[in-house]
């Protein structure tokens, strides 16, 4: 196993206010990470320093050797290798589902047309929405469109992919859909950072399982550590909460 | 021998004279200067526009016949008296005749000809007005034209017999205010006065002439001196010549003709008859006004509000602040700064319609920037937030996902802005662009039918704008924007 990404020391401030205070991390090559916590506690914000989505306050973050807070560094080129998937799908409105896969490999120049049609194609069987690739992105349900935006992210071939709460926006029916796409994906050996509030994914899925309150990392471990032995008492607080709705 | 040698002496003789005479007329003529002269748009008998649309009036006569017996050429600028007066002390224009009164005021800044018309102000009033004194004023309303002796004169006496002054940019505006019994009476130089009554103007002189003053030609103080001794020797020249007498005679003296214009069809249809070549030239210059500024403000305000969502601290900043000064200075000060504030900066001439265009492209950009940047505002976050994670350039997210999205947005106010473009054109008329509402203002001084010529304009102005909103209309529906 190696070391696909390591975060040390990584603070993230917005004026006065500390949302990640010192966070420590590694994961591996082909392990899955889920992240939980109570809302607020700064999981999206950990996940999108990551891509540089939020520029990091102190500290570093490596990806596959390459420090992306560092300025000197091809941010775009880093995220070409790092497939991200979100909470509100954000799918190109003012493109068909075809286009919205299409763009950036065609853009990036990593294929042609004839070529990115067809991967864009293949994609969205493995998503099972071959059909859709005409469709507008209107026409789609919430989980249609999610499973189209990780078909997206995964036009670029990244060797990471991070997703932030994919199921939180979606009617209860949809969930499973957009789940099973992502064990799939699991276990196909992808390295993924999931950020979820679905504990039984995370328990069938999950490597190891981060809970992350207040900034920090309050404790981690593989998901019977985490979900039959919890220690810190704000984990077992969360998880009662969660566990008992 | 001697015939023989009168008649090579002869022949040098003959040789020389021509030469000399060629010379004589040809070093003159080569020499001859071409001088920019502004004047007001309509001060008849002074100035004024006639139906073929040429400059004629006792100013304009004189300060040809005075150019062709001096030598020099002259370009008539009609731009209105201020802007005239403004041009001439920013060097824009080389000299002014427009009725100028020569006061110590005006002195300090212009070096005057020696008079060439003597004139006094006099009140006027509607034909069916009971008022003849000054006296009978009290609490009442009256009407001047801005930079006139009469202003100066109303305004002197104001306190004194208790009326307010209301003041006019032009003439028939304030003729207008009399006869429609908005203004009780108005203050005006005796032969303007004079001669816009001999022209239908249904109002009447009940006072003597009072504060005469003198008309002066004058150049901005210190300059175009040559310009100044040719004009007080060429008035001299026609004084004694007879030729001064023959001007004023034809527009004061008593067989003054009347301006074919009072008999003349006055109806809807035969003043657009009449005035049909002056109305299309107004309204080519308008819209071609319209269409440059607006390709020059789309160009600017795309560009200004781009900066304004770059991720950069110092554009988004530079945005802001274009658009504040731009969008917070009103149109009409923008153009008189750019067009006559400008070249006295720099000594730099700017054509009107340079000017003018410039002046658009600021103020409608800013407003394009504002929408554009809104717009772009307007489209979600997530949208770029997508298109970086996938590993696309700023520039490459803007165009391909932002802009597509936010140009959506922006059509309604594209096509509203356009509109407006082409309203504020007629602001551009006090800079004297020759454009439709000055083309209105040029007639009007002539034939003094303000409301008919006003509708007329205005039908035009309602005829193109509906005509524009149905194209972008239309161009709307093809595209499925
Ligand atoms: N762009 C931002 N500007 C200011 N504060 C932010 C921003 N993004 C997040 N925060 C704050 O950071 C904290 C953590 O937010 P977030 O990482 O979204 O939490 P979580 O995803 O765990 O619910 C919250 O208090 C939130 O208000
Ligand atoms: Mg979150």
């Amino acid at each position: 196993m190696s070391t696909r990404l390591k975060v040390t020391d990584l603070v993230k401030t917005y004026g006065d206010n500390e949302v990640l205070k010192g966070i420590n991390l590694e994961v591996q090559n082909n392990e899955v990470v889920v992240i939980i916590g109570p809302s607020g506690s700064g999981k999206s914000t950990l996940l999108r320093t990551l891509n540089k989505l939020e520029a990091p306050t102190s500290g570093s973050i490596v990806i596959d050797g390459y420090d992306i807070a560092d300025p000197k560094t091809d941010i775009n080129k880093v995220r070409e290798n790092i497939g991200m998937v979100f909470q509100h799908f954000n799918l190109f409105n003012n493109m068909t589902v075809g286009e919205n896969i299409m763009l950036a490999p065609t853009e990036l120049k990593k294929s042609d047309k004839t070529a990115a049609e067809k991967q864009a194609k293949q994609l969205l069987a493995t998503v099972g929405l071959e059909e859709k690739f005409d469709a507008r992105v209107q026409s789609l349900s919430g989980g249609q469109e999610q499973r189209v935006a990780i078909a997206r992210a995964l036009a670029m071939n990244p060797d990471i992919m991070l997703f932030d709460e994919p199921t939180s926006a979606l009617d209860p029916e949809m969930v499973g859909d957009v789940l099973e796409v992502m064990k799939t994906l699991a276990k196909q050996g992808m390295t993924m950072v999931v950020v979820t509030h679905e504990m039984g994914f995370a328990k069938e899925v999950a490597d190891r399982v981060i809970f992350v309150d207040d900034g920090n990392i309050q404790e981690q471990g593989t998901p019977e550590e985490i979900f039959d032995h919890p220690k810190h008492p704000r984990l077992q607080d969360f998880l009662n909460k969660v566990l008992n709705v | 021998m001697k015939r023989k040698m009168w008649a090579v002496l002869t022949t040098l003789a003959v040789f020389f004279a021509c030469l000399v005479t060629f010379n004589l007329s040809a070093t003159p003529a080569k020499a001859e200067t071409t001088y920019t002269i502004g004047t007001d748009v309509t001060f008849p008998p002074f100035e004024f526009a006639n139906k073929q649309n040429k400059y004629v009036g006792i100013d304009m006569d004189l300060i040809r016949a005075i150019a062709k017996n001096q030598r020099f050429k002259v370009k008539i600028k009609p731009v209105g008296f201020n802007a005239a007066v403004q041009s001439v002390q920013s060097g824009q224009l080389d000299g002014v005749i427009a009725g100028m009164s020569i006061t110590k005021e005006r002195e300090a800044t212009f070096d005057f000809s020696k008079p060439y018309f003597t004139s006094g102000v006099v009140m006027a009033v509607a034909k069916n007005s009971k008022i003849t004194k000054l006296s009978q004023l009290k609490g009442k309303k009256v009407a001047v034209k801005t930079g006139t002796s009469g202003a100066d004169y109303a305004n002197s006496i104001k306190n004194k017999y208790g009326f307010k002054v209301v003041t006019f940019d032009d003439s028939n505006n304030m003729y207008e205010d009399v006869m429609t019994g908005n203004s009780a009476a108005c203050f005006e130089d005796s032969p303007v006065m004079r001669y816009g009554i001999k022209q239908g103007t249904k109002l009447k002189i009940v006072t003597k002439p009072a504060e005469n003053g003198s008309y002066g030609f004058a150049v901005e103080k210190g300059h175009n001196q040559k310009l100044l001794k040719s004009f007080n020797k060429g008035l001299a020249n026609l004084k004694a010549n007879g030729q001064y007498k023959k001007i004023t005679e034809k527009y004061l003296g008593k067989d003054a003709s009347k301006d074919t214009d009072s008999t003349s069809d006055n109806s809807f249809f035969g003043l657009i008859k009449q005035n049909k070549s002056a109305l299309w030239s107004g309204f080519k210059e308008t819209l071609w006004l319209t269409v440059v500024s607006i390709i020059f403000a789309t160009i600017f305000g795309v560009l200004v509000g781009l900066m304004g969502v770059f991720p950069n601290k110092f554009l988004n900043g530079l945005s802001t602040t274009l658009i504040y000064i731009f969008r917070g200075l009103p149109l009409l000060v923008l153009a008189l700064f750019i067009y006559t504030g400008i070249p006295s900066l720099t000594g730099q001439k700017i054509p009107a319609f340079v000017a003018g265009i410039i002046t658009l492209m600021f103020n409608e950009g800013a407003y394009i920037a504002a929408f554009v940047k809104g717009g772009i505002n307007a489209v979600d976050t997530g949208q770029m937030e997508a298109a970086r994670s996938l590993g696309l350039p700023f520039g490459r997210a803007m165009r391909k996902v932002i802009l597509p999205q936010g140009i959506r947005i922006m059509v309604p106010s594209f096509i509203n802005q356009f509109i407006i473009t082409l309203k504020d054109t007629s602001i551009l008329s006090i800079i004297g662009i020759l454009e439709l509402t000055q083309t209105g203002k040029i007639i009007i001084a002539r034939n003094l039918q303000g409301f008919k010529v006003w509708t007329i304009i205005a039908i035009i102005y309602l005829v193109v704008i509906t005509l524009l909103t149905w194209l972008s209309n239309w161009v709307q529906k093809r595209s499925k924007l």
